[in-house]
C-alpha cells in the first residue's frame, strides 16, 4: 500500500465532530434511502479538514409523493438512485455553489472538499458512487468522499470512511477504456480503484466541554446513596457516550442474513459480467472466423484472375465488410471485486468481534 | 437519551392581547433540541467575525418540526445569520436569513422556521427587536410562538442553555416594536440512538489523552475491547462495594441493595446443555459465512486476474483460458451444492430467517 499513499496528497482527514453528527442525522433520518450532501472545509499541509456540511436536496419530492402509492415499490429505489446520483445533478451543482457562496459570509470555510453518502453493510462500491467521486475529483484532486454506514452504526461504533479514486484509476477512467488490454497495459487492478484515507475525529474547544457536561463518568468514590429505588429509576445515571456499551449486543442473525443477501447479489453481479464476456467472446471468434472465410475465397479468387491475367481485387476490404464487436468494459467486474473484497474483510472483522463476545458468553454462564 | 436539563413547572404563558386577533393555545410548551443544533450554534460561536462588530454573540436561525398542535417542537438543524450591533443599533441581514432559509428548507422539506438562537444569555431590547421580527406573520413563526434559545459560550464556564417563548409587551404604542416579554420555557437534549455511536467517538476524541482534542475511528475490534475493559471495572467497582457492606466496613443501602438484586434476578435461566448447543450453532454459522466470504473473494480475485493476465499464447488466448477456468469453477460448484445443502438444511432447520439461503452460495475454492 506504501506505493499507493505516496501518489495521495492528503495524508488524512480531519472530521468536525459537527460534521459527523450532521451526517450520522441525515443518513439514519432517510435510511434506508440513500443520503447525499456536501462537505466543505479545506487542506491544510496533507490534512484535509472537513468542518462543515449540508444535505443535498432530494430532487421532485412533490412528484414521488405523488407516485408513491402507484408504484410502492419503486419508489424506494427511484428514490435512492435518484440521490444516489445527487453529487452530480445540475441543480445540485447550482444549489452547492449558492449554499456556499451563503456559508462563505458566516465565515465557514467556502471550499468544497468532497460529499458523503450513507451505505448498508458497505454496499458502496458501485458505478454511481465512482463517477460521483470522478466528478469532484477532476476539478479538485483534494477531494474525499465520506462513507456513512448505518447499518454497521447501529451496531455501536460509528463507521465513517473516507475514500478517495487512485490517480491511476482516475487516468484510466478518463480515457474510459476498460479493456483487456489496456488493464494489461496500465496494470490496474480492482486493489487499486479506491484509496481510503484514514479518519480524524476533531472537537472544538467549546465543544469538548460540552461534551463533557452531557453526560461524565462517576469518578469520585463518594456518590450520595438513593433513599429508594425510584430514586434510581427517576435519575438515572447517564451513562458516557465512550466506550458505548451497546457494541456488547449479541445478535448475530441480522448481520448475517444481511451479509448473505450481499454476497449473493455480487455472485450475481459477477456472473452477469461473466456472461457478457463470454457472448462477447462467442461474438468475436464468429466475426473472425468468417473474416478467415473471406480473406481464403478472396485469395482464391485473387489466385484465379492473376490465372486469367487480371488485375487483383483489394485483400483490405473484409475491415469495411465486418465489424468486430465491442469489447465490453471491464470496469463492472473490478468494482464487484472490490465490493465483494470489501464484504469479506467486513466479514472478518465481524467475526473477530463476535467470537471474543460469544466465547465470554459461554465461559461466564453457569452450568 | 433524553438529557433534560432541570425539572421546572411550567406555570405561565404569555396572553396574547385580543386587538391582535391572536389565538394562541395556552398549552404548554415543550423545545426539544437535538445534538446536532447545539454543536453547529457552537461552531458558529467559534467562528464569529470580531472585525466590524462590537457585539460578541452570534445569532442565527432555528430549523425543525413542529407538532401538529404547536406543543412540541423539535430543533434540527441552525444556521447562522450576519449581523452588526453597536451601542445603539442592530443590524441583521434579513435577505441572508430569507435566501438560507429557502436553501435550507429546499433540502429538508418537511421542516419549518422554528425561531432563533443566540450566544449569550443577556435579553435585551435588542433581543426583543430580533424576536419580534422572528415572530411577525411575514417574516416569521406566526401564529406559532417563535423560540428564542440562548446558549452561554464563557471561556472556562459551563455551556448553559435556555430557551423562551415571548408575548407583545410594551409601555406604550411606539415602542411595542422593541419591547417583549420572554417567558423561559422547558427544553431538553434529544439524542436518537444512531446519534449515541457518533457521539461516542466525538466523546473519544474529547477524551483523547493529548491536546489535540481528536482521536481516530477505532475498528469494531478495539472499541470492543475498551467496552469491555469499562464494564468490568464497572463490575469491579460494584462487587468491591458490596464485598465492603459485607465486611461491614461501611453500610448497606437498601435501595442499592434491593436493585442489585432486580438487575441480578433478571440472568437468563437456561440450561448448560442448551446454551452449549445455541453456542455451537451460532459460532458456526459466523465461521460459515466468513469463510464463504473469503473464499468468494479468493474465487473473483482469481478470475479478475486470470481475465487479464496475458499468459502464454496470446491476449485473446488469455481471456478464453480465464473463462474456461470460471466455467469449470461454476461447475464444480453447482456440482457440490446439492450434498452441502442437504447437510446444511438439517442442521440448521429450526432456524427460520436467511439461513437457508446459504446453501446457494455454490462458490466454494475449487479443489
Amino acid at each position: 500500500m506504501a506505493d499507493v499513499q505516496r501518489d495521495v496528497p492528503i495524508k488524512s482527514a480531519q472530521v468536525e465532530a459537527l460534521v459527523v453528527m450532521k451526517i450520522v442525522k441525515h443518513c439514519s433520518a432517510t435510511f434506508p434511502t440513500t443520503a447525499t450532501g456536501s462537505l466543505v472545509g479545506m487542506d491544510v499541509n496533507g490534512v484535509l479538514e472537513i468542518t462543515n456540511t449540508f444535505p443535498f436536496p432530494t430532487i421532485d419530492v412533490a412528484h414521488t409523493e405523488r407516485d408513491r402509492d402507484r408504484d410502492r415499490d419503486n419508489h424506494q429505489n427511484d428514490a435512492s438512485s435518484l440521490a444516489a446520483a445527487a453529487p452530480r445533478a445540475k441543480a445540485n451543482i447550482v444549489y452547492q455553489n449558492e449554499m456556499i457562496r451563503h456559508l462563505k459570509e458566516v465565515n465557514v470555510d467556502a471550499n468544497n472538499v468532497g460529499w458523503y453518502t450513507s451505505a448498508t453493510m458497505g454496499n458502496f462500491v458501485n458505478l454511481s458512487f465512482i463517477e460521483n467521486q470522478y466528478h469532484y475529483q477532476r476539478d479538485n484532486d483534494k477531494t474525499v468522499a465520506l462513507v456513512h454506514d448505518v447499518s454497521r452504526s447501529s451496531q455501536g461504533f460509528l463507521s465513517l470512511r473516507a475514500f478517495k479514486l487512485s490517480s491511476d484509476f482516475m487516468a484510466a477512467y478518463k480515457e474510459g477504456k476498460f479493456t483487456t488490454e489496456s488493464l494489461q497495459k496500465s496494470k490496474l487492478t480492482f486493489k487499486d480503484i479506491i484509496v481510503e484515507v484514514p479518519i480524524i475525529v476533531h472537537n472544538s474547544h467549546l465543544l469538548t466541554s460540552f461534551v463533557y457536561q452531557i453526560a461524565t463518568p462517576q469518578d469520585s468514590a463518594e456518590v450520595p446513596l438513593p433513599a429508594s429505588l425510584d430514586d434510581i429509576r427517576r435519575d438515572p445515571i447517564k451513562a458516557p457516550a465512550h466506550p458505548s456499551f451497546d457494541s456488547l449486543d449479541l445478535s448475530i442473525d441480522p448481520f448475517l442474513e444481511k451479509t448473505c443477501d450481499l454476497l449473493l447479489e455480487s455472485i450475481e453481479a459477477h456472473y452477469t459480467d461473466l456472461n457478457n464476456h463470454q457472448y462477447y467472446q462467442r461474438q468475436l471468434t464468429r466475426e473472425q472466423f468468417k473474416i478467415t472465410q473471406w480473406q481464403t475465397k478472396r485469395k482464391a479468387e485473387n489466385a484465379a484472375r492473376a490465372a486469367a491475367k487480371q488485375p487483383p481485387l483489394p485483400e483490405d476490404e473484409w475491415q469495411r465488410l465486418f465489424k468486430l464487436p465491442q469489447e465490453p468494459s471491464r470496469l463492472e467486474g473490478m468494482l464487484n471485486a472490490r465490493q465483494v473484497e470489501q464484504y469479506s474483510k467486513q466479514v472478518d472483522g465481524f467475526t473477530a468481534t463476535i467470537t471474543t463476545k460469544m466465547f465470554a458468553v459461554r465461559e461466564n454462564l453457569p452450568e | 437519551m433524553a438529557v433534560e436539563q432541570e425539572h421546572f413547572v411550567h406555570l405561565s404563558r404569555p396572553l396574547a392581547p385580543a386587538l391582535l386577533g391572536y389565538s394562541a393555545s395556552s398549552a404548554p410548551l415543550t423545545v426539544n433540541i437535538q445534538p446536532q443544533a447545539v454543536f453547529s450554534i457552537l461552531d458558529h460561536a467559534v467562528r464569529r467575525d470580531i472585525r466590524d462588530t462590537q457585539s460578541t454573540r452570534v445569532i442565527g436561525a432555528l430549523v425543525g418540526v413542529r407538532s401538529e398542535d404547536g406543543s412540541d417542537v423539535e430543533v434540527r438543524s441552525t444556521f447562522a445569520i450576519p449581523h452588526t450591533e453597536n451601542e445603539d443599533q442592530v443590524e441583521v441581514d434579513v435577505e441572508y436569513q430569507k435566501n438560507m432559509l429557502a436553501l435550507t428548507l429546499k433540502a429538508s422539506p418537511r421542516e419549518t422556521l422554528l425561531g432563533w438562537y443566540t450566544t449569550s444569555h443577556e435579553l435585551n431590547s435588542f433581543s426583543a427587536l430580533i424576536q419580534n421580527f422572528f415572530a411577525s406573520p411575514d417574516t416569521g413563526t406566526f401564529p406559532h410562538p417563535a423560540v428564542h434559545l440562548t446558549i452561554s459560550t464563557d471561556a472556562g464556564a459551563a455551556i448553559e442553555t435556555k430557551t423562551y417563548i415571548s408575548a407583545p409587551v410594551a409601555v406604550n404604542a411606539e415602542r411595542a416594536a422593541e419591547s417583549c416579554l420572554f417567558i423561559e420555557v422547558p427544553h431538553r437534549l434529544l439524542f436518537s440512538d444512531a446519534e449515541k455511536a457518533a457521539l461516542g467517538s466525538v466523546a473519544a476524541a474529547a477524551e483523547a489523552p493529548s491536546d489535540a482534542r481528536a482521536a481516530p475511528i477505532v475498528s469494531d475490534i478495539e472499541g470492543l475491547t475498551n467496552s469491555l475493559d469499562t464494564v468490568s471495572d464497572l463490575l469491579e467497582r460494584v462487587s468491591a462495594y458490596v464485598s465492603e457492606v459485607l465486611d461491614e466496613e461501611r453500610d448497606g443501602n437498601q435501595a442499592l441493595g434491593q436493585y442489585l438484586m432486580n438487575a441480578l434476578s433478571l440472568t437468563p435461566k437456561v440450561s448448560g446443555a442448551q446454551i452449549e448447543h445455541d453456542f455451537n450453532n451460532h459460532i458456526q454459522d459466523v465461521l460459515m459465512v466468513s469463510y464463504l466470504a473469503n473464499s468468494i473473494r479468493t474465487q473473483i480475485d482469481l478470475a479478475q486476474r486470470l481475465a487479464t493476465a496475458p499468459l502464454v499464447g496470446g491476449d485473446k488466448d488469455a481471456a478464453d483460458k480465464a473463462k474456461e477456468g470460471e466455467e469449470g469453477g461454476a461447475g464444480k460448484g453447482e456440482g457440490g451444492r446439492g450434498g452441502r445443502g442437504g447437510k446444511r438444511g438439517g442442521r440448521g432447520g429450526g432456524r427460520g430467517g436467511g439461513q437457508p439461503r446459504e446453501p446457494r452460495e455454490p462458490r466454494e475454492p475449487v479443489d
